[in-house]
């Protein structure tokens, strides 16, 4: 029979993807894997790196500061989202949407931009730190566990918020009103019903927020001081010229990466448990509190969501003052705008270029296996859904350095190209547009293709025609998205970079680096007015609803 | 307008059984349901005809030609759909002229078909409308313009109206079946309600675990049912469970034995009986030969226009009877003792170990 040759479109999609995804995610994972059992000097297949990172002090230590700065990470989100989430569901606070994207825009900025306006507060001639000893207070140290740790909570706790709000919302109030009418008090109430309900979204956003902390790269190396988390060891491992040495950063990568399965597992296993459907038939008013209460419920709202957007004001103020070196001068000036255009403006060129083609891969790829994960029955999808889990929980370091092991050789070799910094934003946010697009999907019935397929469109032209088009608002949030977290990808560009493919996190990584604090400034300034047009974007696009951003 | 022939149609999923040997054959021009519960593979025998699953073995022939080897959208099938599969960016006259398109049919002439489909379903002054505009039931009218307008050689629908409130349900259904019978297309219907099925089908094909149970008239699947399961699933059904039979064909319900020459030779027997078939006093002339005892009321349900007792008879079973207008002075109350007659006529017989129908009467 002809038909049977004939190849299915989405069989042609699904081969593709597979390649795709054993090209740039397996293979550069396998390679790291096969070098962490490479004795660095005989090149012979050993134990011994895993044994020194699991033996040596130096790495147990790295080890150590890890798990505490991801769980510090983890418990500042929770404790700053949850309240938050619960406050402005339940009650009436006043500027409700206002907060909400104040919490998106503070998710958005980069980890590091935050780190780094910390110090310029609170660093040793930091301006909050200079006030306060004039009072005669003396600020605690930006620098180690507890810079990192706010860092990671003011940044992070986003996540939490967004994911407990919209689960918040999809209790039905019936419930809550039925223990009430059963005789649970209010403690009761929360403790035993609604708490249950919303745990699955709750720990998501934990989990999140500790694989991210775990990850995070930029903070550790600017507010980190002496404490090395085993990011910053991978990096410096493999990048010091004197002892470079992969086969130790390999083996520190994989037991990072192993680290993140294991909370990822857990967190999986405690939510099937508790899989409880969400069953809304009414839609819960917020209640009006009294009114000390509610000017408490207010205050805490405020508090949490401007800590968390002071980095980013301090950043753009300090990018129009004057400066010379790490030392602020007294008056305005665009002086770093200026310095920028003069000495690096290949940099934003390359930030945008590499942001762009790597959405616009993303967009194509990740819409069609977006509909392959949705609607496929077969193994192949379930397999692709489960390897597009790994970017999520592979830190930037660690897939940035499997990249240069695996394409600095022949059959492909582009290490120092601009290629490789695309391929590598391309995989990492590929996830994302892949979540987004199949979220919407399950939201289209299988039917309406259906239908249009018994109407006589071949599959291939039944998706351009009627599954597309519906799918465009999820396609375009999930872009936006991307391209957010694309063009303020630090750790893995930072490995691959060469001085031609330079980006704005990167320099911005490296003016902190040299005290520039200015050109650093304007620049993170640059990368937050990009990140929050976008954000407006996705807002717009999504008709307000937060929810897109996790 | 085409003749189905499904031929030894088998599909299984892991574990289940879906469609076990299935054969049937649907005549040109007529109106078959396929009726079943849940999970009888109704639907997805229609998915296999539409071309959306693919059997494991057997073959469908649309006037003795082949199609199962040929995509979905090659087989000129119009389907209608239970959430109606209305597309939703696109307005009532884009979305019947879908189609159309798709068969590169010129622009005027998809015009006039597309108006003349709308006024068919009474929709003639909503071309314009987006879908959200519209009412389910109008929606549902789209959709049907929608798989008519391109003159398919098959229809199928799959439970198009149990989206649908009881009201709107009726109105559709009576539409739906004078459009069919007006074009005088194939067409084959999905549902699990027994009254619309007898309502609308020139024929019923009753399913249950992927097995065909029956094929015949609404007359014979409710007078004639030819198992136990089509007895009791299509209306409702007194059944008096595994009764043992005397050698002479002698059968005990309650205080009455009766001989049923017929059963002669049995050792058990199933005998079953429509509660509108039993008589609720002394036999009257017309109804025959009876089985006669006596019930307790145990329960009265009175709805409007009819009302049902529940009775036990004695240590025997208890049954249903059907009450046609009842009214105030003449409803029994619970505790009331009433002569029962189960007509001889109107009894059911099938065989306990493989529930077939058994005949009472040569």
């Amino acid at each position: 029979m002809i038909e049977r040759l004939r190849v299915d479109f989405w069989t042609l999609v699904m081969v593709l993807a597979v390649a795709v995804l054993g090209m740039l995610l397996i293979w550069p994972l396998s390679s790291i894997f096969a070098a962490s059992f490479i004795d660095n000097t005989t090149r012979e297949p050993t134990l011994g790196n895993y044994a020194r990172v699991l033996g040596q002090p130096y790495f147990q230590v790295a080890l150590g500061n890890s798990l505490i700065v991801g769980v510090g990470g983890m418990l500042g989100a929770m404790l700053l989202g949850v309240p938050l989430a619960a406050l402005t569901a339940r009650y009436v606070i006043i500027g409700r949407d206002f907060l909400a994207t104040l919490a998106v825009l503070a998710l958005v900025s980069p980890p590091f931009i935050g780190a780094y306006a910390w110090i310029m507060m609170l660093g040793r001639n930091g301006f909050v730190r200079l006030l306060l000893e004039d009072m005669g207070i003396d600020a605690p140290s930006i620098y180690g566990f507890f810079g990192i740790i706010l860092v990671f909570s003011l940044k992070f706790y986003p996540f939490v918020f967004l994911l407990a709000s919209s689960s918040l919302r999809t209790i039905n109030p019936s419930v809550e009103e039925a223990a009430e009418g059963l005789g649970a008090g209010p403690w009761r109430r929360f403790f035993g019903v609604t708490l249950p309900l919303v745990f699955p979204a709750v720990s998501a956003g934990a989990l999140l927020t500790f694989v991210l902390s775990l990850a995070d790269f930029g903070t550790p190396a600017i507010v980190g001081g002496n404490v090395r988390v085993l990011a910053t060891t991978a990096y410096n491992l493999f990048t010091s010229e004197m002892t470079g040495n992969p086969g130790l950063a390999s083996a520190t990568s994989v037991v990072l990466i192993v680290l993140s399965l294991v909370v990822v597992v857990l967190q999986r296993a405690s939510v099937r448990r508790r899989n409880v459907a969400g069953n809304l038939i009414r839609k819960s008013l917020p209640k009006q509190l009294g009114p000390l209460a509610s000017v408490a419920a207010h205050l805490v709202c405020y508090a949490i969501v401007l800590a968390s957007s002071l980095p980013s004001l301090v950043v753009m103020y300090t990018s129009f003052r004057k400066t010379s070196g790490p030392v602020f001068k007294p008056g305005y000036g665009l002086d770093s705008y200026e310095r920028i255009l003069r000495e690096v403006p290949h940099v934003i060129g390359n930030s945008a270029t590499y942001s762009l083609l790597s959405v616009a891969l993303i967009v194509v790829l990740g819409s069609l296996i977006g509909y392959l994960v949705a609607r496929g029955e077969s193994r192949v999808a379930g397999w692709l859904d489960s390897a597009l889990f790994i970017p999520y929980i592979v830190p930037g370091v660690v897939l940035g350095l499997a990249f240069v092991v695996t394409f600095n050789v022949k059959p492909i070799e582009i290490t120092g190209t601009a290629t490789i910094i695309v391929l590598m934003l391309f995989i990492r946010r590929l996830p994302y547009s892949v979540r987004s697009s199949a979220a919407i999907l399950k939201q289209i019935r299988g039917s309406i293709e259906e239908a249009a397929v018994s109407l006589g469109a071949s599959p291939a032209r039944a998706f351009m025609k009627i599954t597309l088009p519906l799918m465009l608002p999820g396609i375009v949030a999930g872009a936006l998205m991307s391209f957010i977290t694309a063009i303020n990808e630090l750790s893995s560009s930072l490995i691959l970079y060469v001085g031609r493919t330079m980006t704005m996190p990167v320099r911005i990584y490296l003016s902190v680096l040299d005290g520039e604090f200015g050109t650093a400034a304007a620049l993170s300034t640059i990368l937050l007015v990009a990140s929050g047009a976008a954000v407006y974007a996705v807002h717009w696009v999504s008709g307000r609803n937060e929810s897109a951003f996790v | 307008m085409a003749r189905v022939d499904l031929r030894r149609i088998c599909k299984s999923y892991p574990g289940v059984t879906a469609l076990d040997n299935v054969e049937l054959v649907v005549e040109p021009g007529e109106f078959f349901t396929l009726l079943g519960p849940s999970g009888c593979g109704k639907t997805t025998l229609l998915r296999t005809i539409a071309g959306f699953n693919r059997q494991d073995s057997g073959e469908i022939l649309f006037d003795g030609t082949r199609i199962d080897t040929m995509p979905a959208h090659l087989r000129n099938i119009g389907m209608v759909y239970q959430d109606y599969a209305i597309f939703p960016h696109k307005s009532v006259a884009d979305n019947v002229a879908f189609g159309l398109a798709m068969r590169r049919v010129a622009r005027s002439e998809i015009e006039s078909r597309v108006a003349r489909a709308l006024d068919v379903v009474q929709l003639g002054g909503l071309a314009t409308r987006m879908p959200h505009e519209l009412s389910g039931g109008q929606q549902q009218r789209v959709a049907l313009a929608r798989a008519m307008v391109i003159s398919p050689q098959i229809l199928l629908m799959d439970e198009p109206l149990s989206n649908l409130d009881a009201k709107l349900r009726v109105e559709l259904r009576d539409d739906i079946r004078d459009l069919q019978r007006s074009l005088g297309i194939t067409t084959i219907y999905v549902t699990h309600d027994q009254e619309e099925a007898l309502v609308i089908s020139d024929r019923i094909c009753i399913m249950q675990g992927g097995r065909v149970h029956q094929v015949a008239s609404p007359l014979d699947v409710y007078g004639r049912p030819a198992t136990l399961f089509v007895a009791s699933f299509v209306g409702s059904m007194n059944v008096f469970d595994g009764l043992s039979v005397g050698p002479g064909g002698e059968v005990t319900i309650g205080a009455a034995t009766r001989a049923l020459p017929a059963l002669a030779g049995r050792a058990e027997i199933t005998l079953a009986m429509r509660p509108e078939d039993v008589i609720l006093s002394r036999r009257g002339e017309e109804a025959g030969e009876a089985i006669e005892i006596e019930g307790t009321v145990d329960k009265v349900t009175y709805a409007g226009r009819e009302a049902f007792y529940r009775l036990t008879c004695g240590d025997g079973p208890r049954l249903l009877a059907h009450v046609s207008r009842p009214d105030q002075g003449r409803l029994a109350s619970v505790g009331d003792r009433l002569p029962v007659a189960l007509p001889l006529a109107r009894l059911h017989a099938f065989d306990p170990a493989g529930g077939r129908r058994v005949e009472l009467r040569p």
